[in-house]
């Protein structure tokens, strides 16, 4: 009687022989020919009528998901993206800031003084600038709505397909890290149409990745001070190396924390589609929507909160060194001295950006209380940082941790603490090392 | 005098395949779990002419791989049940990704019989289909429905007496997977025809699905190696 352990190492060398003539798993030539013989079939069995919109669908398709022009192009798609958003946001921010300013000037002047001081430099401060990039935010979401309601979007994942297989992941999980763009939480809901549980939570996993729309504000921000003439590509390069590292993090997790074969899935694309103008503003509204309620709750709270330790203990210079928060930021700040922004002003945002990425830019508007407009300038003068040091705190505000609400919905998601303080663990530290490694090398090389 | 008839449906997600198992069973349904996971078990039974037909209605799947605890379910029932008949809904509207599955099914040396389903939705799309020539490249009855009208499901009754009737054993359908392949397959066939395992399943099903490096078949040889 021949033993099993002979047929599996006959069959691991039949693998071998298949791979070295194929160049690919057995796995997928089978799948092929089995797709193969039902085309054959249905050519055979199917009358199908020539529709129009569907050819021309084949045709646009030949180009975009081109397996050379593919990726190139949903490259340039994104940076489009980034550069309608700033073009048309820049002076619809002026004029928002301008009203704030307007607003702030006379709300110092009320008295008694604490009530002036908490509406215009906390409130107006810390909320108002964090309003200043509705603008941006808004037309972002425009901008993924109408990728979106084409069917660009599912091109995009069918192009990144190919890659997501090298890394250990499929198409499917491209969908979510797009998702990501607008906000994490629903994109980590969305990753339940994915069937196998690894996989889905290697998808989750990488998520808080994917720079979401709160942390916009914090690039544009400091992109339109450090960067004036690179914003776009600036913005884009934080987009773009959000989406490196997830990839890079996923093909770690795979090898070394989830290990297990690559599922299969049938990728629908779907007729291209002129967007409605109705369509298109009830997707960005859905999303838009959750930045105003945040603005209003948690922001505003924030602010407050900000504001309060900001003038505590009662006397002391607003925001000095010497006030509660800067006792607090002193406290942090030397953990961020590698990474160049050792000041504890930077230290605070980051604390209470944990609660909200939109805070980060509120704590700073709170803090430094000056005309939104020239909160940039600020940063520059007050902390004298260098453009380095802003790309390296950008890309740290691009890693560090997923706010409270991804937490609370990867724990949801994956019913356990474990992968949520996972998550928190491996970011921190992953912008720990990118923030230090761009700050080190960058003064190396004389670029500070 | 009554015979007995096991049958199970098959499909994937949204091919109707739930309706036709309401259109067979009516209010003769139970739910129960598949043995040792918490999946729902959903079986009816209903009686045709001299038969009292127990259904058995299986996950929606769209292959039958073992990636997922459904698709596993799926195939271990088939496998190892033995329904008299695999009853495989079909989309009609659908048929290149609704068909991958059939394909498996017929690979598995199922006893098939392909319910193609919304019928009336692929005719309004303008899909012509010619069953004769599907149902002689499969090698299966195809049965036209329109489940969600409650159409087709006397002929589909029928098929399933005529085939459980007929005895002939399942074609089992063989795709050519390329002269490499195919000499690979055919060398694991003759080892796997020696072993146990090929008393249960088909070889050349045991042979593809090593090379697909499938978990669950592997394993199989693995603990065979225990006793």
């Amino acid at each position: 009687m021949l033993t099993n352990e002979e047929i599996l190492r006959a069959k691991d060398r039949a693998l071998a022989h298949l791979r070295s003539i194929y160049g690919d798993d057995a796995e997928t030539i089978i799948a092929d020919r089995r797709y193969g013989f039902i085309s054959g079939v249905l050519k055979d069995v199917v009358k199908k009528p020539a529709i129009e919109r569907l050819a021309w669908s084949d045709k646009i398709d030949r180009v975009i998901v081109n397996r050379w022009l593919g990726i190139p192009i949903f490259l340039a798609v994104m940076y489009g993206m980034f550069q309608f958003t700033f073009t048309l946001s820049a002076p619809l921010m002026d004029w928002i800031s301008a009203g704030f300013d307007f607003i702030a000037v006379r709300a110092v002047g009320i008295s008694p003084e604490w009530l002036g001081s908490l509406i215009g430099n906390g409130i107006i401060g810390g909320v108002g600038t964090v309003l200043t990039f509705i603008p941006p935010i808004f037309l972002l979401f425009i901008a993924i709505a109408v990728l979106e309601d084409s069917g660009y979007m599912a091109r995009a994942a069918f192009v990144m397909d190919r890659l997501m297989h090298k890394v250990g992941l499929h198409g499917r999980s491209f969908i979510p890290m797009i998702l990501g763009f607008g906000c994490n939480i629903p994109a980590i809901m969305a990753t339940r149409t994915i069937e196998n549980p690894r996989d889905r939570l290697i998808t989750i996993l990488i998520n808080p990745l994917m720079s979401c729309g709160a942390r916009l504000p914090i690039y544009i921000l400091l992109a339109g001070a450090f960067f004036p003439a690179y914003r776009g590509l600036v913005v884009f390069s934080m987009y773009l190396i959000g989406i490196i590292l997830a990839i890079l993090m996923a093909l770690i997790f795979r090898k070394w924390l989830l290990p297990g074969p690559i599922g299969h899935f049938v990728m629908e694309l779907p007729p291209y589609r002129l967007p409605t103008i109705t369509g298109v503003l009830v997707h960005m509204w859905e999303r838009g929507k959750h930045f105003l309620i945040k603005a209003g709750t948690i922001i505003a709270g924030v602010v407050v909160l900000v504001w309060l330790l900001s003038s505590m203990p009662w006397g002391v210079q607003y925001a000095g060194p010497d006030s509660w928060i800067g006792h607090l930021g002193r406290f942090i700040a030397p953990i961020f001295a590698p990474c160049g922004f050792g000041q504890w002003q930077a230290a605070v945002s980051l604390f209470f950006g944990f609660l909200a990425k939109e805070t980060v830019v509120g704590t700073m508007g709170a803090i430094f209380a000056v005309k939104e407009g020239s909160l940039g300038t600020a940063i520059a003068s007050q902390l004298s940082w260098t453009p380095l040091v802003a790309f390296a705190f950008m890309v740290f505000s691009l890693l560090y941790v997923p706010c409270v609400a991804t937490i609370a919905t990867i724990k949801a998601e994956t019913n356990s603490w474990k992968w949520p303080a996972f998550t928190i663990g491996y970011e921190l530290a992953l912008a720990w090392i990118m923030a230090a490694l761009i700050y080190q090398i960058g003064s190396l090389l004389g670029l500070g | 005098m009554t015979k007995k008839l096991n049958i199970a449906l098959v499909g994937n997600p949204n091919s109707g395949k739930t309706t036709v198992f309401n259109n067979l069973t009516g209010t003769h349904q139970y739910v129960g779990n598949w043995p040792g996971v918490t999946v729902e078990k959903k079986e009816g039974t209903c009686r045709y002419q001299d038969y009292q037909i127990t259904v058995a209605d299986l996950p929606g799947v769209y292959s039958l791989t073992a990636y997922s605890l459904d698709e596993i379910i799926a195939r271990d029932f088939i496998v190892e049940e033995k329904p008299d008949v695999v009853v495989d809904i079909v989309d009609a509207g659908n048929l290149e990704r609704n068909l991958y599955l059939t394909v498996q099914l017929l690979e598995m040396g199922a006893r098939l019989i392909v319910a193609l389903n919304m019928m009336d939705e692929a005719g309004g799309r303008g899909y012509r289909i010619d069953l004769e020539h599907l149902s002689y490249h499969l090698g299966t009855p195809v049965v036209p429905m329109v489940a969600s009208r409650n159409r087709g499901t006397q002929e589909l009754l029928g098929q399933i007496a005529r085939i459980a009737e007929s005895r002939v054993p399942p074609s089992g359908l063989r795709i050519d997977y390329g002269r490499e392949v195919e000499e690979e397959i055919e060398k694991l066939e003759d080892l796997i025809s020696q072993s146990a395992l090929s008393r249960l399943y088909p070889a050349r099903w045991l042979a593809v699905k090593l090379l697909e490096e499938d978990e669950e078949v592997t394993k199989k040889f693995k603990e065979g190696n225990v006793d």
